[in-house]
């Protein structure tokens, strides 16, 4: 909210600087976020009247005009089209300074001397409003100052009122917040107001709940025009534009007291009732912004026999407008219910500078005085004699006051405050303050709808006392043991490991696009999405982390990078029943070298399926024996992110039977849509929530033999559609338990292989821990192994 | 032929002498030639061997007077030879490690490297510090219903705060995606009883058009203490030592009034801007000081919103925003640069700070 220092202190004489204000209200909650310096930021400019005006010899745009500043004739050359003789001007005399420490002097322009400059308002950093040089109008005298004629320079703040604190949207509601911390005495507003016409309208109102208050009254003979200087100066300051003497009152009577008013010209309403009714459906309203709104049923509007004339409380009907024609008034303060100004305005998108004070609550007691005081204020500006006020108004019930303690107060704040400090400040603010030793009863005024309980008691006194003499205190507290919880604690391991591995990790957001849906092959249809998203880009609650890694490596891809190896853990989103799922996940993408080592090209091999593999293998060490199966099969089962995936080389991870991860290559299809189909992407993805589930016991060392191990290589020719699992498991079960590891070193089809078959080399070895093993012990171990996979596998030693 | 005679002998050591200062033992190039010298001197048939050898043919008073001479000879010799052959042996192995040179300015061989996102160290930094001051991890879900989101954090239908809280609504379903973390504080309070101590850090969604500073997926560190007697200065005294242990102990810290439906009183909390000596710059947008926090005394409605008793119960409750600590801390200027996972952003941070 703006506000204007000169007003501000019209009501609260204050000494301090604009700057010390802002400081003061910050310390009250009240952040300053603008400040604004107004006034003339020129000097030697004065009032003058272009005499004549003629063409320039040598431009054809410009022109040469004689210029009286009421001292002497002038000539200057002008280059605005809209210049004429017999305009008064704004006149920049040689030696004056514009905005901008610009020196007005002597020039020649295209050979014509010109002795001065005829000024825009912008150039004088004034609000434009026409293009070209300000036309002042009749009435100041040539060789007038301009900067006097613009008022008192001026200090605007900018203040953002919490919206707890609706009391404080006005400069009078903000002066008497200051009065009461300054201990200071608002400045009494006087009124004369002399009700001398005989007439007063008839008001019914529906419901009081929606509306506490109501009241209009009758001006008649009122003159619409200009504003007067010191009132356009006002709104000018707040940055609002002056329309006519009777919306200004209305508006300057908003910004002075935070109570709305609302002046209708009288002649346009069809009769002589107004009512405060709820909208029915099809009636429509053009309001004063020129739009025509359709209101639902159960709107909370004012209406005239026929139909509605306002939207209550948020704007009223452009054609039952105060204009420029009207001779009689009908002028509206009422007190609307806080909801019912909330819930018109977002059912119409309509806001004003009224529906923002009546959302938050306005003073129910402010009307009567408000309007008052607009009433005499219209005729003091407009002429015209005033009614008496037609008021319907619910019977006003007391505030109950607040009951509580100081120690309560102490308490909530873990303050030491005395008595006599707390009661000192509550005097200032309380309608009605009873103390009783320790004990309290606060009435709140009117105005403060904020104030109901004893913490509420116990913030104004740490406002009016300060938060900084709250002390810092540590020691209430009972210890405790922090615990994370088991998702924390498995995400955090899972990103060590996949650091470890040399992933990066990735933070994308929960929601993608339709299309990218699309390209990913994962269905829309039933996903969770966002009633009203940002943009189609953000429809949808991601199915799986895959979609927003893919980006990322079309994204690095395009700048330059050629290797990639990033993980993500996030949530994931499926529908269930009429609410969401959540499950936590981790997912993964590698392409590219292995290693930042360019060049040595041996050592740094391109990421395949297995590196992909070792990630979730690391991932799930602990969580039981991992079962693979091909994706498709019926023992696979099926998860989300699935057509992401390559169908021939992809695996899930089962544990007891659960698919906890999948570990494949990127389906073609994607790796098109995502220009990575040279790349070779292998793609992970890991269900943490499963994982998180379920206990990791701490690592068991398993005793391992002192005495020497034996080692033996075989290369083994195979078919070539011979899993290696299969030549594993047989050989395993053939060797028996002196068998301690395997090691599959060499893979090898070509020269020396028949056509169908490859070679699978493995490095056994072999160890008791009771004896050490002799040649002949494994040369035996070796031998069934040997006659086990020939007959199970088809096996045979390489040559 | 053997001398056989004191002045035979006598000759025949001088010319021995001779030969060992012929041989030049520090000159000889390499260890075959020092070989040669060795022989020839001391070899079985090598002059000094002859000699040594002949002095039996000597008398018994001859012996003993030219024995030691002989010997003392003899060692010369011997020490000579092996200083020589170290030296050769040490030039040998000069050379030889010599022509092994690689070149050692050629890049080093990293592994690949992993960095977790700065966002993630960034919590985990927040979380340490209040999880050494007792508090326990706590989480809730994203997509939340209207109560833990808003009402029962006192935020009524039609209450103007509202506005600062443009939300996202599912489609078809009366849930959003939850716009603050205190919904995991009414989830926390429902589930279990007090006393509580805990931080719900995690991500949160706002209707608004992301540009430099603002973003509609970020995320919080919400905080809650639930405990008899607790009181604002509580709020103080945790928050300033948080404040101190994330930013350094000589931090400024400053709490002044706001407004938050589910606390009374509230605050904000600000420290004194450390990138300029007060006077204002862009970090803390002119004003000297740098907004951090939002905090205050848990609003009773809320304990009654749950069950709790507020008559015996009180608390305190914050938030703190991680991108807006990860952008101080980082100096990143532009919210964006968090959710597009540049890599050449990405490598640059691998850290829990505190």
């Amino acid at each position: 909210m703006k506000i204007s220092y000169n007003w501000l202190k019209e009501h609260l004489p204050l000494e301090i600087s604009a700057s010390e204000l802002a400081a003061h209200l910050l310390r009250l909650g009240f952040e300053v976020a603008g400040h604004q310096r107004l006034g003339p930021a020129f000097t030697g400019v004065v009032v003058a009247k272009i005499v004549s005006r003629d063409k320039h010899p040598n431009a054809e745009k410009l022109s040469v005009c004689a210029v009286d500043d009421g001292a002497q004739i002038w000539s200057v050359v002008c280059g605005a089209p809209n210049a004429a003789a017999g305009q008064t001007v704004a006149f920049a005399r040689i030696g004056a300074v514009l905005p901008g420490n610009f020196k007005i002097g002597k020039a020649k322009l295209r050979g014509v001397e010109s002795c001065g400059m005829i000024c825009s308002r912008s150039e004088l950093g004034l609000p434009k409003d026409i293009d070209g040089i300000w036309v002042m109008g009749e009435g100041p005298a040539p060789g007038t100052d301009v900067g006097s004629l613009l008022g008192p320079a001026d200090d605007v703040l900018d203040v953002d009122i919490t919206s707890n604190r609706p009391d404080c949207l006005s400069h009078r509601g903000l002066a008497r917040e200051l009065a009461a911390y300054f201990r200071k005495t608002l400045t009494p507003i006087s009124l004369s107001l002399e009700e001398t016409l005989g007439k007063t309208p008839e008001v019914c109102v529906e419901d009081f709940q929606a509306c506490p208050y109501y009241g209009a009254r009758l001006i008649e003979g009122v003159t619409v025009k200009d504003s007067p200087p010191w009132l356009k100066t006002r709104l000018e300051s707040i940055g609002l534009r002056p329309i006519n003497n009777v919306a200004d009152v209305t508006n300057f009577i908003l910004h002075d007291t935070g109570q709305p008013l609302h002046a209708f010209d009288a002649d346009t309403l069809s009769g002589s009732r107004i009512f405060v009714r709820r909208s029915k459906a099809g009636e429509t309203l053009l309001a004063l912004d020129h739009k025509t709104y359709d209101l639902p049923a159960g709107l909370l509007v004012i209406s005239d026999e026929k139909k509605p004339v306002a939207l209550a409380g948020v704007m009223g009907a452009e054609d039952t407008a105060v204009t420029a024609a009207t001779r009689r008034v009908l002028l509206e303060g009422a007190c609307f219910a806080p909801g019912e100004a909330r819930r018109s305005s977002q059912a119409t998108r309509l806001r004003s500078d009224s529906s923002y004070r009546f959302e938050r609550g306005t003073d129910p007691e402010a009307p009567r005085a408000a309007a008052g005081r607009g009433a005499a204020l219209i005729v003091q500006l407009a002429g015209g004699n005033i009614g008496k006020p037609a008021q319907a108004c619910a019977p006003t019930a007391g505030r109950a006051p607040i009951k509580t303690s100081v120690s309560r107060l102490n308490s909530i704040l873990g303050a030491d405050f005395t008595a006599k400090e707390i009661a000192s400040c509550f005097s200032e603010i309380a309608a009605e303050l009873k103390v009783n030793g320790e004990e309290l009863s606060f009435t709140a005024p009117s105005w403060r709808r904020d104030l109901s309980d004893a913490n509420d008691l116990a913030e104004e006194a740490a406002r009016f006392l300060g938060y900084d003499n709250i002390p810092y205190r540590m020691a209430a507290l009972a210890p405790k043991t922090a615990r994370l919880t088991p998702l924390e604690t498995r995400a955090r391991r899972a990103r060590i490991q996949l650091t470890a591995l040399g992933l990066c990790e990735a933070y994308n957001y929960d929601l993608i696009a339709e299309k990218t849906l699309d390209s990913c092959r994962l269905p829309s249809a039933g996903q969770p999405r966002v009633a009203n998203p940002l943009s189609e880009d953000w429809s949808f609650l991601r199915p799986s982390l895959l979609p927003g890694l893919l980006m990322n490596a079309r994204y690095n891809l395009s700048r330059g990078a050629d290797a990639l190896r990033l993980f993500e853990i996030g949530k994931v989103y499926a529908p269930q029943g009429q609410s969401v799922s959540e499950t936590w996940r981790t997912a993964g993408i590698l392409l590219g070298p292995v290693l930042d080592a360019r060049w040595q090209p041996a050592r740094a091999p391109r990421a395949s399926f297995y590196d992909a593999k070792a990630a979730v293998e690391a991932l799930l060490e602990k969580s039981g024996n991992i079962v693979w199966a091909k994706l498709g099969s019926a023992t696979a089962g099926r998860t989300e992110s699935d057509p992401l995936f390559h169908s021939t080389n992809c695996l899930r991870a089962l544990i007891n039977g659960s698919p906890v991860a999948t570990v494949g290559w990127l389906h073609p299809r994607a790796a098109r849509a995502y220009d990575l189909d040279r790349e070779g992407a292998i793609l992970f993805d890991v269900n943490l929530d499963w994982l998180a589930d379920r206990d990791e016991p701490p690592s068991h060392l398993r005793e391992f033999s002192a005495l020497p191990v034996s080692r033996r290589d075989l290369a083994l020719v195979v078919e070539e559609r011979l899993p290696y699992a299969e030549l594993e498991g047989s050989l395993r079960a053939a060797a028996g338990p002196d068998l301690l590891d395997i090691e599959l070193f060499d893979v090898y089809q070509g020269k020396g292989i028949d056509d169908g078959y490859k070679s699978l080399a493995v490095r056994l070895t072999f160890g008791r821990s009771d004896r050490t093993l002799t040649d002949a012990d494994v040369a035996k171990t070796v031998e069934a192994i040997v006659a086990a996979l020939a007959k199970e596998v088809g096996a045979r030693l390489r040559a | 032929m053997a001398p056989t005679t004191r002045d035979a002998w006598e000759q025949a050591y001088a010319r021995a002498e001779s030969a060992v200062r012929a041989a030049k033992l520090d000159a000889a190039s390499d260890i075959p030639a020092l070989e040669d010298v060795r022989v020839r001197l001391l070899g079985r048939k090598g002059e000094l061997t002859e000699l040594l050898k002949s002095l039996k043919d000597l008398s018994l008073q001859d012996k003993r007077d030219l024995g030691p001479k002989a010997q003392e000879l003899k060692s010369r010799v011997e020490a000579g030879i092996e200083l020589r052959r170290s030296e050769l042996e040490n030039l040998a192995d000069a050379a030889s490690l010599e022509k092994d040179a690689i070149d050692l300015t050629l890049p080093a061989l990293r592994p690949p490297r992993g960095h977790m996102h700065p966002l993630t160290g960034t919590l985990r930094s927040i979380a340490r510090i209040f999880q050494l001051m007792g508090y326990s991890w706590a989480e809730g879900p994203f997509v939340e219903d209207d109560r833990h989101n808003f009402s029962a954090l006192n935020i009524a239908q039609d209450h103007p705060a509202r506005d600062s809280h443009d939300t996202f609504y599912l489609q078809d379903v009366p849930l959003l995606l939850r716009t603050h973390t205190s919904t995991v504080q009414i989830r926390t309070m429902e589930s279990s009883r007090p006393p509580l101590r805990v931080i719900c850090p995690g991500r949160v969604f706002r209707h608004e058009q992301i540009d430099a500073t603002h973003s509609a997926v970020f995320h919080q560190v919400e905080g809650l203490v639930v405990d008899e007697g607790i009181g604002f200065s509580d709020l103080k005294g945790h928050l300033h030592t948080f404040l101190q242990r994330l930013l350094g102990a000589s931090i400024k810290t400053r709490f002044r009034p706001s407004y938050f439906p589910f606390t009374e009183p509230s605050t904000e909390v600000d420290v004194k801007c450390f990138f300029c000596p007060g006077t204002g710059c862009p970090s803390c947008k002119h004003t000297g000081w740098i907004e951090i926090l939002g905090a205050g005394v848990v609003n009773p409605a809320v304990f009654k919103s749950v069950g709790y008793d507020p008559e015996k119960w009180s608390g305190f409750a914050f938030g703190v925003g991680v991108e807006r600590v990860a952008m101080l801390l980082h100096g990143v200027r532009d919210l964006r640069d968090f959710y597009t996972n540049d890599l050449r952003f990405l490598r640059q941070f691998d850290e829990d700070l505190v």
